[in-house]
């Protein structure tokens, strides 16, 4: 493929009529934009990996995010976040065989496809909105757990008390270091969220186009490949929340 | 708008029809049930399966092991293990590894950055906390 090119470069550079990056130039634009949002969410993650350097205490994951629906109290660390993780691996699996199928112009498997991937998205963010109802219930929201003179009781429950380093410094900067910790929580998996949102409704016009036939008469199904990489981009970046909130 | 566009058929003079031009994996096919296309799908699927073993790992490793090994090596194990997960999706699900090369270079090279922003602002959340404990001010 390659080579290919190669060839028809040496013998028309200038004379037009192909394209130098083999790409269109909405693709390639959408790339640069992923470029640049990139770089948006990537400034978040290191401002909350800055803080939490020079936070001497943590909220840990393992006891923040502990719940499953319908469990009651269960203690099961991890379990609901993991889920939420596979659905959208599963919808991204479900977006590059939509544009798979769109590479060979087959429309009934674009429209299996975007809709299941449709269903993930709506999924995850139904998840989601449970994850911040049950924290919300917590006391946790934007601009929570301002009163250092509160009793500890309110916030241990999101610490690691099994650790003497843990309880030493509790008292001194626990309540700072919840408030910092959810403020960057909500902000970057709202973020993220308001992105899967938005791919939704995304995904949903490109769907409706394709029942309609659009693609068919326009001749490819490139507007699926496009939002295909908007849709990987999003499930890209969960791996990277998921990382900086979950495990570390 | 312009005085140029005298055609009502606006479908001639969309600008995606330049992936008419495309080669390789990304350009028109016409049989999904190719074996060609059949290989596709069983890539697609088998970087599935390693996506969801890599997360199933991360997982217990969170788990299980997050109060039990040194906080660096758990640190280097998920950062190891999250940048793996990234590059299939990139290169096979967004298909950046179907591209020319000179295209991936150009998407790639501007998030060499990032090694520097990790760096520098970790560094400084780390000199402020040495500070803080420093000067007895908390």
């Amino acid at each position: 493929m390659a080579q290919a090119s190669a060839t028809t470069a040496e013998t028309k550079v200038w004379g037009g009529g192909r394209s130098p990056f083999n790409v269109s130039y909405g693709k390639m634009m959408m790339w640069f934009f992923l470029l640049t949002d990139a770089f948006t969410f990537g400034a978040f993650l290191i401002s909350y990996g800055t803080t939490r350097f020079f936070s001497t205490v943590w909220p840990d994951p393992n006891q923040v995010f502990h719940a499953f629906p319908f469990m009651g109290h269960a203690n099961l660390p991890l379990l609901f976040v993991s889920l939420m993780t596979f659905i959208l691996i599963m919808s991204s699996v479900t977006m590059v065989l939509a544009v798979h199928a769109g590479h060979y112009g087959d429309r009934q498997g674009v429209i299996k496809w975007l809709l299941w991937t449709i269903i993930g998205g709506i999924c995850f963010l139904s998840c989601q909105a449970w994850e911040w109802t049950h924290l919300h219930h917590q006391g946790a929201w934007w601009g929570s757990f301002t009163d250092s003179t509160a009793p500890l009781s309110s916030i241990e429950h999101f610490f690691n008390m099994k650790n003497p380093d843990v309880v030493a410094a509790l008292p001194a900067g626990g309540m700072q270091a919840t408030h910092d910790f959810y403020n960057y929580f909500f902000t970057i998996t709202g973020f993220h969220g308001g992105h899967v949102a938005s791919g939704v409704v995304l995904l949903i016009m490109v769907l409706i186009n394709t029942i309609n036939g659009v693609y068919d008469r326009r001749g490819h199904y490139e507007m699926v490949e496009k939002i295909g990489l908007y849709w990987h981009f999003v499930d890209l970046v969960w791996v990277f929340v998921f990382t900086c909130f979950y495990l570390l | 708008m312009s005085a140029h566009n005298h055609s009502n058929d606006i479908q001639h003079l969309y600008e995606g029809d330049q992936s008419k031009l495309y080669s390789g994996v990304m350009s028109h096919h016409t049989d999904i049930n190719s074996s060609e296309s059949k290989k596709q799908i069983g890539r697609i699927w088998k970087v599935f399966w390693i996506l969801l073993a890599v997360t199933v790992v991360e997982v217990v490793l969170g788990m299980f092991f997050s109060h039990a090994m040194p906080k660096g090596l758990l640190a280097f194990f998920f950062l190891a293990l999250t940048l793996f997960k990234a590059g299939y999706i990139v290169s096979v699900f967004m298909h950046l590894g179907d591209e020319v090369k000179s295209f991936m270079i150009t998407v790639l090279i501007p998030l060499t950055l990032f090694v520097w922003f990790i760096i520098a602002f970790l560094m400084d959340g780390g000199f402020w906390l040495h500070m803080n404990n420093w000067s007895g001010l908390k």
